[in-house]
């Protein structure tokens, strides 16, 4: 199938089916989407596609990947996205995460970060940050999801459902449950990910809306603090999402990261 | 039929908040209301035993105006040393609301043998909004309920001590002292609102299964699919198996109990279910099929019922004592439902007690034929 240019095809990945969706030439790039942005290929990822070539898989229980069962936590998510480099036989990537996807890359980067080339976090979660606790999603309306999220809400209608289809309403309840098995509590993260932030040993590109209210500025210090070499950029018309809402300015962010990573010291 | 006097324990009261449930602030919980509350409530039950009622019960809920009973075990602990004769139904315990459901087994093993037996152990999920305000995770919540289940009834029924290892509740050792009086433990229900899931594991433990604020069409289909379990795991249910909530409204005439039932009934639904819609169904909660069929036959909401819907419906039932005879006939005779458990409120303590006493008088007598059958008699074990 193929859709703005990008190719989709389902993948047996240790006898888990994912979906993915891939595009552009260039040195292999893995995007890991936030809850809710689950098989929409977006002009990020299409800015993206001009420099790399951009995998983007789709992760259990989201859009067109089914769930499934043995998926507990986050960190089972890593374990299925490394096990995925090796089903591709990718040996090192440039590994983008945003927010929930974010989390995942983080947990990737600290069990094998010898597998990155370098790594970039979009609005990360899951990590304990002091003095801030997450609101909580899940007992939101969408008016207030809305607003949490996004700095400009017009952004959110990039993430609109198709329809209000019994399909759709299924899949979107599917969804926000593959989400809630892995972080509903603790919520949006894992207790034991701080301490091992340490062991990232690859450039690592923080990249922050500076109107988050999901995960504020004060999460990317905490970050900032535990990855000994972490650079922070911030985009200030964005909130949580700022590559939906600033997609042009943060693939280039991205794209000029990942370049001088692949062009090394 | 056997009568259960039903009790919620709610704090009534007025609010224009979006939700009865997780985000009313419990500023509005004026303890000192409270206690007259409790002792109104615990008097109203006691008094149920006082005037023939076959048995008593409480549930379990949290964090809302709805029912004050976040421990339905304190409160049947306080009911059975003031009784002496009357069922004791705890419907029920939360399973997976419970981090440690070994509790639950020591809890209610105590019950019933203080009470000399007479313990029903409700076994339930707990609603969705108390997945919110208890912080467990949804999406567990089946798995654990079995598990949970599983587990009580192992330690009521084999000798310890055994290890248990289960993916959500580990033990070294299961042995716990007491041991229930009632063998081989006391009779478990199934409270629920007629999930295909539930009502298959109910039939096949031939647990009763309690159908709770449903109307009588939805009743009857559930029953239906109940029997037809049962006969599949090859037995046919007693009338004591299939078991119903359903708040009664009596009064001198028809008139005078609409009006009651509009006035207070009608609290429970458009007040104390209100709740925000995210609260109602948390991710993962109920099974894809049963979510389609939510989405498909799309029932009211309890804040879109009107009082006809509840009335015409069959959610309550309503009249005068020979009107209220002739809807329970419905119940007894063509639903075939051996229990009914029912709240009465007829809007103060002491009317609500006065509305006991014409049921006791003028309707419950008239269903006695199975006076003499202990109900709980091979059943939910």
């Amino acid at each position: 199938m193929t859709e703005n240019g990008s190719t989709t095809r389902q993948l047996d990945v240790r006898g888990t089916p994912v979906q993915l969706r891939s595009d552009g030439d260039g040195p292999p790039l893995l995007f890991l989407h936030g809850a809710g942005a689950g098989g929409r290929w977006l002009s990020f990822q299409d800015a993206l596609a001009r420099r790399f070539t951009v995998i983007g898989p789709t992760h259990p229980g989201h859009g067109g990947s089914p769930p499934a069962e043995w998926i507990e936590e986050v960190t089972d998510l890593a374990f299925l996205y490394l096990d995925l480099l090796d089903t591709l036989g990718l040996d090192r990537v440039h590994l983008v995460g945003a927010s929930l996807g974010g989390w995942i890359a983080a947990e990737m980067a600290v069990m094998a970060s010898s597998r990155l080339r370098s790594l970039v976090l979009i609005d990360p979660v899951g990590i304990k940050v002091e003095g801030w606790i997450y609101p909580f999603l899940f007992g939101m309306q969408v008016p207030e999801v809305v607003a949490t999220i996004f700095h400009r809400p017009e952004a959110a209608l990039a993430l609109a459902p198709s329809d209000q289809s019994l399909d759709t309403l299924v899949e979107l309840f599917r969804q926000n449950a593959a989400l809630a098995r892995v972080s509903w509590n603790p919520y949006l993260y894992n207790p034991r990910l701080r301490r091992r932030l340490g062991r990232i040993a690859v450039p690592t590109l923080l990249a922050w809306g500076e109107h988050d209210r999901l995960a504020p500025l004060v999460c990317a210090d905490a970050w900032g603090k535990e990855i000994p070499a972490a650079r922070l950029v911030t985009f200030a018309r964005s909130g949580h999402v700022p590559h939906l809402e600033e997609p042009e300015a943060v693939a280039a962010a991205v794209v000029e990261f990942c370049a001088a990573a692949d062009a090394g010291p | 039929m056997k009568f259960y006097y039903f009790h919620l324990m709610p704090y009534v009261m007025d609010h224009d908040e979006p939700s009865s449930w997780v985000t009313l602030s419990n500023r509005h919980y004026d303890p000192v209301v409270g206690q007259t509350l409790y002792h109104q409530y615990l008097d109203q039950l006691e008094y149920a035993e006082a005037l023939g009622w076959d048995g008593i019960c409480v549930n379990e809920h949290h964090q809302n105006c709805y029912g004050t009973m976040p421990s339905p075990n304190v409160m049947a602990a306080m009911l059975v040393r003031r009784t002496s004769r009357a069922k004791i139904a705890i419907l029920g315990n939360g399973l997976p609301l419970r981090e440690n459901p070994l509790r639950v087994a020591e809890e209610i093993a105590m019950l019933d043998v203080v009470s000399g037996g007479r313990v029903i152990s409700g076994f339930v999920r707990g609603i969705g909004p108390e997945y919110f305000s208890l912080g467990v995770n949804p999406t567990h919540s089946r798995e654990r309920f079995y598990e949970a289940a599983e587990l009580i009834l192992r330690a009521w029924t084999e000798d310890g001590p055994f290890p248990f290892d289960g993916r959500f509740y580990r033990y070294p050792y299961v042995n716990p002292w007491p041991r229930p009086l009632q063998r081989p433990h006391p009779p478990v229900w199934c409270p629920s609102q007629g999930s295909t899931e539930t009502v298959e594991w109910a039939a096949r433990r031939r647990f009763p299964y309690l159908m709770v604020f449903t109307p009588i069409k939805r009743i009857a289909q559930v029953y239906a699919e109940y029997r037809e379990a049962c006969e599949r795991h090859g037995y046919t249910a007693s009338r004591y198996q299939l078991t119903v909530n359903l708040p009664i409204v009596v009064a001198e005439t028809d008139a005078k109990a609409r009006d009651i039932a509009r006035e207070h009934a009608l609290w429970v639904y458009h007040v104390g279910l209100r709740m925000l819609p995210p609260f109602y169904q948390p991710p993962g909660y109920v099974t894809e099929p049963s979510l389609r069929r939510l989405l498909t036959t799309r029932p009211k909401l309890p804040t879109e019922l009107t009082f006809e819907d509840l009335d015409e419906g069959g959610y309550i039932i309503c009249g005068s004592p020979a009107t209220v005879r002739d809807k329970l006939r419905v119940f007894a005779d063509e639903l075939r439902a051996g229990i009914v458990c029912s709240g009465m409120n007829g809007g103060s303590h002491e009317k609500t007690l006065e509305m006991m006493e014409l049921f006791a008088r003028e309707v419950m007598p008239h269903f006695r034929e199975d006076a003499h059958v202990d109900e709980t008699v091979g059943v939910g074990r």
